[in-house]
């Protein structure tokens, strides 16, 4: 069975703009490690995953988002 | 005298402090600010978040934002501030740029329309090509 194609889901929702933020939304991008989840895995497209790789880099200055997660540690 | 520009700033104060040191520490941000040309148009607290990873052997942070227009110069005095107060753990300053302000209004419309507004009523259609017959003159 053909896998169903991923669309970007910041697309299907006419994102302009990612803001680092709200964490929680971002959270879902990066693994339980802390790291950034590829684009090949979420589907996002190139434009809004440049867009929240800015985005998750800025909350991890804020210590929003971990740089690395406690488990690891 | 150059272009005020849109700015946002958020920044972590020590959250062992108890509330009245936290709104010194915002007075005294809201004061270079203000000091220095700029006018500060919006300020949220976030309030005590748990931090990520620890900042300074700290685990818990109060956050703040603070929005304001400011003249580029500003930045420079108001980050050397942010430096040298040692109950602030974290800053982080940005231009609002103009996509960021599409997306609040956008958000702010969704939050005032909830979903159940009624659809956009369809619009009969101007056919695309007129009858050739009915406009064509000899």
């Amino acid at each position: 069975m053909p896998r169903k194609k991923r669309t970007c889901r910041f697309c299907d929702a006419k994102e302009v703009y990612i803001d680092y933020k709200d964490d929680k939304r971002l959270s879902r991008f990066v693994t339980e490690q802390g790291k950034i989840i590829p684009k090949r895995i979420t589907g996002t497209c190139a434009k809004h995953q440049r867009q929240l790789v800015k985005a998750i880099k800025r909350a991890r200055h804020l210590a929003m988002l971990p740089f690395v997660s406690d488990s690891i540690r | 005298m150059e272009k005020a520009r849109l700015y946002e700033t958020t920044f972590i104060i020590n959250a062992s402090l108890d509330d009245t040191q936290v709104d010194a520490v915002i007075g005294r941000v809201q004061d270079v600010i203000v000091k220095n040309g700029g006018t500060a148009n919006a300020l949220n607290k976030w309030g005590r978040k748990r931090l990520a990873y620890s900042i300074n052997k700290k685990t818990n942070g109060f956050y703040v934002n603070i929005e304001f227009t400011a003249p580029p110069p500003l930045l420079a005095s108001l980050e050397r501030s942010f430096q040298l107060d040692e109950m602030i753990l974290r800053f982080l300053t940005l231009q609002l740029d103009p996509k960021a302000l599409a997306a609040r209004a956008k958000a702010q419309a969704a939050a005032a329309a909830p979903p159940a507004a009624d659809p956009v009523p369809v619009q009969p259609r101007e056919p695309l090509f007129k009858e050739p017959a009915a406009d064509r003159k000899p």
